[in-house]
């Protein structure tokens, strides 16, 4: 499990696998206004990402894969205020 | 005008002049590759173009040349004659749909017929674009979706792209694929998107966190092969397109749009005035050097050198803004083909004309000053000139007649010839016309050299009505064409055999920004005359100006040239001073002698077109500011010896 929560943050720590979707999704229906941070996140597998562009939470941090940074996250941040 | 019009009339204008660029090159080569892309991308922007305002018929038109040019180009093949006769057919009527556009704000009633005539033409064309071979070919929906949202990153491209577009199934995540992760592989990715696959993602409570609703979408810089190799385990959820020219035809104008700017041209007028009198600011530094120096001759010293740096800075500006002035002749002649095609065949005439080096650069006001000459010459050209084709056979000439108009930079002229292979122009009928016309008495009209007498055609009321036809006629003359040439500081000649043809040739300043004048005395007034209307000036004693009926002459390099005193011409005394100084220019071809008192400084002003009084006086040229603050009047000698 790479997903954990404390308080208003959700942290998604190393490689986050397609069984780590469920969880974060949880997490994000349970308190929509809740912050994901991918500080320390390596691999994130495409069901993560899809449930990060379906919910668009507020996000912080970057993981630390150059593919995630110059090409996912640009897609995370896009039309958020 | 809605500023959209404006816009499109311009662009509009450029794209059918572009095509029609590439048209002159297809009728020489058919299979020339680049000009039948140039032609498809003008065609398919126009037809962007067209689309926003209320021209459904030009759209029409468009959208079948368009697909003609699509599949010649897919087929690398050459473009047959008829669908070349089409193009153009389609781009003269388009380029008529944009003067209505212009003139009226919309199309006329007859614009759907004349679009089906134009489309029945068409017919047999379409037939062969139907067949399947055709399908393949077209952009994908997802792939036109995609090179709309990534123009930016394919203007910046330097390779050719490939698009690609990973539809992965619903339940890819539950047997273990991970469609980011191979996208991740994807070598050289230029752009990516993560679209739902439904057009929506599903509403937060509907979500189902191990089903995939993705569709990726990227772009890649890599060969196709590459690409093919990554999705190598999932073809049947990948598809490629390769981003061709179409895109590139998109790309470029995004790339256009950053780096060129459409100015205002009053803006660059305004500028220019403002470096003209930069120039005449500076200038004005060598009178207060000049009074300085009996005060402190280092202070002068001083001024001067000052002065040489802020002439050197205003120079450098004010080649800058020359350059920002000049504009390619090209849109300004851009309709002249599709006119001698419509002129010729009202005349029933066959015509090959043929327009090279519109390419020049030349300043702004010349390129406007220039097509409405040009076009009287042309019509001259094919009323007068060309012949009808029996009358062509008859005299052993191809049936179609030859005309063409090379425009060429000679230093800082622009030399434009119009030739035509004609009838030529019978000196003896002009000198008859001429004389039958009150213009000019028998005896002179004799005495004058062949190419005087052809000059003769130039004067105010030479071409009547009686002699007019509807072509050439429109209520102007020859002289029309001599007074626009006169206000652009040009010079025109003509040359002409008999059965051989005509040539006429027009020689203008390229840079009108600031002219060089030569002041002059008469008097104790002062005047200026542009450099480019004193052929020579010459100083000659009392013994050599000769009476010659009732007026006096002078021998010149051989010739003999009537004097006139410019002082007389301007209403005042005659100029009398010794050794007289002689300014010689011509006037209709002929060289005339001016004797002024006193030949003054040289210098480049900024000459202003005469407002109020001055502007009904076609003598006055203008005015130039000079450096001590001082304005004098800019005489334009062909039309003050002529009055």
């Amino acid at each position: 499990m790479s997903i954990r929560i404390s308080g208003d943050t959700i942290h998604v720590e190393g490689p986050a696998q397609v069984a780590d979707a469920e969880p974060l999704l949880s997490a994000l229906l349970e308190n929509p206004s809740r912050t994901v941070d991918l500080t320390g996140a390596a691999h994130l597998h495409s069901a993560v990402i899809q449930l990060l562009l379906m919910l668009r939470p507020h996000r912080t941090g970057n993981p630390n894969d150059p593919f995630y940074v110059s090409q996912i996250v640009p897609l995370l941040d896009a039309g958020q205020g | 005008m809605d500023d959209l019009l404006a816009q499109f009339l311009i662009e509009g204008r450029d794209l059918v002049a572009d095509a029609q660029a590439a048209i002159t090159i297809l009728c020489d080569d058919a299979g020339n590759a680049s000009a039948i892309d140039r032609a498809f991308r003008a065609v398919h922007t126009l037809k962007g173009s067209v689309a926003i305002f209320a021209m459904a018929p030009a759209e029409r038109v468009l959208h079948a040349t368009e697909e003609v040019l699509e599949r010649v180009r897919k087929e690398a093949s050459a473009l047959a004659a008829g669908d070349l006769a089409r193009l153009v057919a389609t781009l003269d009527q388009v380029d008529r749909w944009i003067d209505e556009m212009e003139a009226t704000g919309e199309l006329s009633p007859a614009a759907s017929t004349i679009a089906d005539d134009l489309l029945d033409a068409d017919d047999p064309v379409e037939g062969t674009t139907a067949e399947p071979s055709g399908t393949a070919t077209t952009t994908p929906a997802w792939a036109e979706a995609l090179i709309a949202r990534e123009a930016t990153t394919l203007a910046l491209a330097e390779t050719t792209l490939t698009a690609f577009r990973y539809t992965p199934d619903k339940d890819a995540f539950f047997r273990g694929d991970d469609p980011l992760a191979l996208v991740a592989t994807v070598p050289a990715l230029a752009a990516l998107a993560i679209l739902p696959s439904g057009g929506e993602w599903p509403a937060p409570d509907a979500i189902d966190p191990f089903a995939c609703y993705m569709v990726i979408e990227g772009l890649s810089g890599a060969p196709r092969a590459d690409l093919q190799a990554v999705f190598r385990l999932v073809p049947d959820q990948i598809a490629f397109h390769a981003i061709d020219r179409i895109a590139e035809a998109v790309a470029d104008t995004a790339q256009q749009a950053v780096t060129t700017l459409r100015v205002d041209a009053a803006r660059i007028d305004a500028l220019a005035d403002g470096v003209g009198e930069l120039v005449v600011t500076a200038n004005a530094f060598s009178t207060v050097a000049d009074r300085a120096e009996d005060v402190d001759s280092d202070l002068a010293l001083a001024i001067r050198a000052a002065q040489a740096d802020l002439q050197r800075a205003v120079g450098s500006v004010r080649r800058s803004v020359a350059a920002v002035r000049l504009v390619p002749l090209a849109p300004s002649l851009r309709r002249l083909p599709r006119l001698v095609r419509e002129i010729a065949s009202e005349l029933g005439k066959q015509v090959d004309f043929t327009l090279t080096g519109e390419q020049a650069e030349v300043d702004k006001q010349i390129a406007d000053g220039l097509f409405e000459p040009l076009l009287h010459l042309v019509r001259n050209a094919l009323d007068h000139g060309i012949e009808q084709p029996e009358g062509r056979v008859a005299a052993g000439k191809p049936s179609s007649g030859r005309l063409s108009l090379d425009i060429a930079r000679d230093g800082d002229d622009l030399v434009i010839t119009l030739r035509d292979d004609g009838a030529g122009i019978d000196p003896d009928r002009i000198r008859a016309t001429a004389v039958r016309r009150g213009l000019i008495e028998a005896e002179a009209a004799e005495a004058l050299s062949e190419a005087s007498a052809l000059g003769l055609i130039f004067l105010p009321g030479f071409s009547t009505a009686a002699q007019v036809s509807g072509i050439s006629g429109r209520g102007v003359g020859m002289d029309a064409v001599q007074a626009a040439v006169d206000r652009m500081r040009g010079r025109i000649e003509i040359d002409s055999r008999i059965g051989q043809g005509t040539r006429f040739t027009l020689r203008l300043p390229t840079n009108a920004l600031t002219t060089r004048l030569l002041v002059v005395e008469v008097g104790a007034d002062r005047y200026a005359v542009p450099f480019d209307q004193i052929s020579e000036t010459a100083r000659v004693g009392s013994e050599r100006l000769m009476p010659l009926g009732e007026g006096i002459a002078c021998v010149l390099r051989d010739r003999t040239l009537p004097v006139l005193s410019l002082g007389g011409l301007l209403g005042g005394a005659d100029c009398s001073s010794l050794p007289a100084r002689l300014l010689v220019t011509r006037v209709s071809g002929e060289p005339v002698a001016l004797r002024v008192d006193g030949f003054s400084e040289r210098i480049d002003a900024m000459v202003r077109r005469p407002s109020g009084l001055l502007a009904g006086m076609p003598s006055v040229a203008g005015t130039a500011l000079m450096g001590d603050g001082g304005v004098l009047l800019v005489l334009n000698l062909p039309e003050l010896v002529v009055a």
